[in-house]
């Protein structure tokens, strides 16, 4: 039985942060889709800005993490601009933590 | 799933370094960076020994060396370390040549040490030679910079406005040497061989000297001094703001036309600046009035960004900046009153051309560069140290490296340190310009606390292990922190097309 889930692969990705806004990629609405194959994980996210300093770091951060998981021997994250991320994305949590206002 | 996704599966045991594929390694800007904060501490010290560089008319060696430490030393190392790592990242594009760059800082080091303290003991030639040196790596940098740009996959007002800085900080040294030439006697040439291209090179050079003689010289120096100032500063945090205020602050441009107008006009009102000034032409003030127009376009287009943040509260980093380019509008009236062809050449307007001098260079460029330091300086170090263990290891964001007790003391103890030394130097007092200029020294010292604080982390990394990821179902709920619902953590924008 494969134990790896989306809940589980969401919880993993929140170990992983953006710097400068200090918030995980997670609660920042980064996140568009997660899809597990056996033990390949596939994660389609995106960052606050195109050109953002940190795109490499965050996007090989996110791969390293969910290269740490049990289960997962492959792991994937490709970085996409459309749909442009947007404040509303986040979380509750991820504004809070921001000092992003409600939506 | 595609043939080349599949193909770009990674692998643990051939997982690429996360290094960004932008950006030069973090040695170089940090180099530049670190040469620039020295520069700064000499110069401020330098001030507080002898306040009456301020207390007195500026056409003086002293003035001139201290000016050249702060524009070469200190803003110029920065700024030029700042965009060999930025300009890549923020115009999403690789920097040229790496190894040209670090040619350039040793041109750049050798140049204006050189520069700054010949013009102290009033060596013209020398500071010519010197001078020299400091060209050949500007012209360096700008070829690198140029064809870093060429590569620029979407151009954009950014871009514009960085070609533009190229242009006249070429022109600013270019200019500088010519004024060098027609103020030394050049006759080095009596013991070199009387063939060959020496001969050449030293007549063309008093031939330019020649000609510099027809200008004033004081007029000549002043349109040098604006071809730096506003050419290659001002424009860059114009131009500069357009794309790091939206990206810090969580916000977008909001008329491209309104910023690529201030662009232009900021361009033209230089030019035109530049010749009146040298021609001592009594349409100064015109163009004076066309730079500010361009500024007030800047002012309602950053107002604009700032409006539309999604990000409400703002970070000490972009206060600083924020101040700073709220002190660009006094300056630009200041500039327009002391453009004016009725002005009495007295004492009084000498010092308030000091005061002038003084707040752009400390008040606007200095402050605006302080501000982005400590979003650069962070970076820096967080690129070279924790980029590689993200996902690894728990990282401290960018935040955690400095303090900001210290940040926003520095704020104040600078902008103290601003208003006490241009008001002591509009009334020529040599104990109050000192008193700003210690207060200046306080901002200086926390800013090296804070740097020191951050250089830390270079060698005494602070990681900790990643704790196990929570059994989702147990989870908390994070509404429970906030008392509001929780959205889903999957984006509600369906994926229209992967990039």
């Amino acid at each position: 039985m494969n134990t790896i889930t989306q809940p589980l692969i969401l919880e993993t990705l929140r170990q992983v942060i953006d710097p400068e806004l200090g918030c995980n990629i997670v609660d920042l609405g980064l996140i568009y889709s997660v899809t597990i194959d056996g033990t390949n994980a596939r994660v389609i996210m995106t960052l606050t800005t195109p050109g953002c300093p940190m795109h490499d770091s965050i996007r090989f951060g996110a791969e390293a993490a969910l290269l740490g998981l049990e289960g997962v021997e492959r792991a994937e994250v490709e970085v996409v601009w459309d749909p442009p991320w947007h404040p509303s994305m986040m979380t509750e949590f991820g504004r809070a933590a921001t000092g992003v206002g409600s939506y | 799933m595609s043939a080349d996704l599949k193909s770009s599966l990674v692998n643990p045991a051939v997982s690429k370094p996360p290094l960004g594929t932008h950006a030069p390694s973090v040695a170089l800007p940090l180099g530049f960076v670190l040469s620039g904060l020295l520069s700064l501490g000499f110069g401020v010290g330098w001030l507080v020994l002898r306040p009456s560089l301020l207390a007195t008319y500026h056409y003086n060696q002293y003035v001139i060396a201290l000016t050249h430490l702060f524009v070469l030393g200190w803003i110029s190392s920065v700024v030029m370390g700042a965009m060999y790592q930025l300009v890549p990242v923020a115009l999403e594009t690789k920097l040229y040549s790496e190894k040209l760059a670090r040619v350039q800082f040793a041109c750049h080091l050798v140049g204006f040490v050189g520069m700054v303290w010949m013009f102290r003991v009033w060596n013209m030639k020398q500071v010519g030679h010197f001078g020299c040196v400091l060209g050949l790596g500007v012209a360096l940098f700008v070829y690198n910079i140029a064809r870093t740009l060429r590569r620029v996959p979407k151009w954009n007002v950014t871009a514009t406005a960085v070609a533009a800085a190229l242009f006249w900080i070429g022109f600013t040294v270019t200019a500088g040497l010519c004024v060098a030439a027609g103020k030394c006697a050049y006759d080095s040439n009596t013991g070199f061989a009387t063939e060959g291209g020496v001969p050449l090179v030293v007549d063309g050079l008093r031939a330019l000297g020649a000609f510099m003689a027809r200008f004033d010289a004081i007029s000549a120096m002043h349109a040098h001094a604006h071809l730096g100032g506003v050419g290659f500063f001002t424009m860059l945090i114009v131009g500069v703001s357009y794309k790091l205020i939206p990206m810090f602050t969580l916000s977008e441009l909001r008329s491209k036309t309104r910023a690529t107008a201030s662009i232009v006009l900021l361009n033209i009102g230089l030019a035109g600046s530049f010749t009146t000034i040298l021609l001592r032409s009594p349409w100064k003030p015109a163009f004076a009035l066309v730079v500010m127009t361009a500024l007030g376009l800047y002012g309602w287009e950053l107002a604009a960004i700032l409006n539309a943040r999604k990000r409400r509260s703002l970070d000490w980093g972009i206060k600083y900046f924020l101040t700073a380019v709220v002190l660009l509008f006094p300056l630009s009236g200041l500039a327009v009153v002391l453009a004016w062809p009725g002005l009495p050449l007295n004492t009084f307007t000498g010092q308030l051309e000091n005061v002038y001098g003084f707040l752009g260079l400390v008040g606007v460029v200095s402050l605006a560069i302080l501000g982005m330091l400590y979003k650069i300086i962070p970076f820096l170090v967080w690129f070279g140290r924790y980029s590689p263990h993200i996902g690894r290891a728990k990282v401290p964001a960018l935040a955690d490296l400095y303090s900001t007790r210290l940040q926003a003391f520095g704020y104040w103890s600078f902008l103290a340190g601003l208003g006490v030394t241009c008001a002591a130097t509009l009334v020529s007092s040599e104990a109050f310009v000192r008193m700003g200029a210690i207060l200046l020294a306080l901002a200086v010292a926390t800013l090296a606390l804070n740097v020191g604080a951050m250089l830390t982390h270079l060698i005494k990394p602070r990681l900790e292990p990643l704790g196990a990821p929570s059994n989702p179902a147990k989870s908390t709920n994070r509404s429970e922190l906030t008392g509001a619902k929780t959205a889903s953590p999957l984006s509600p924008s369906p994926i229209s097309k992967p990039a």
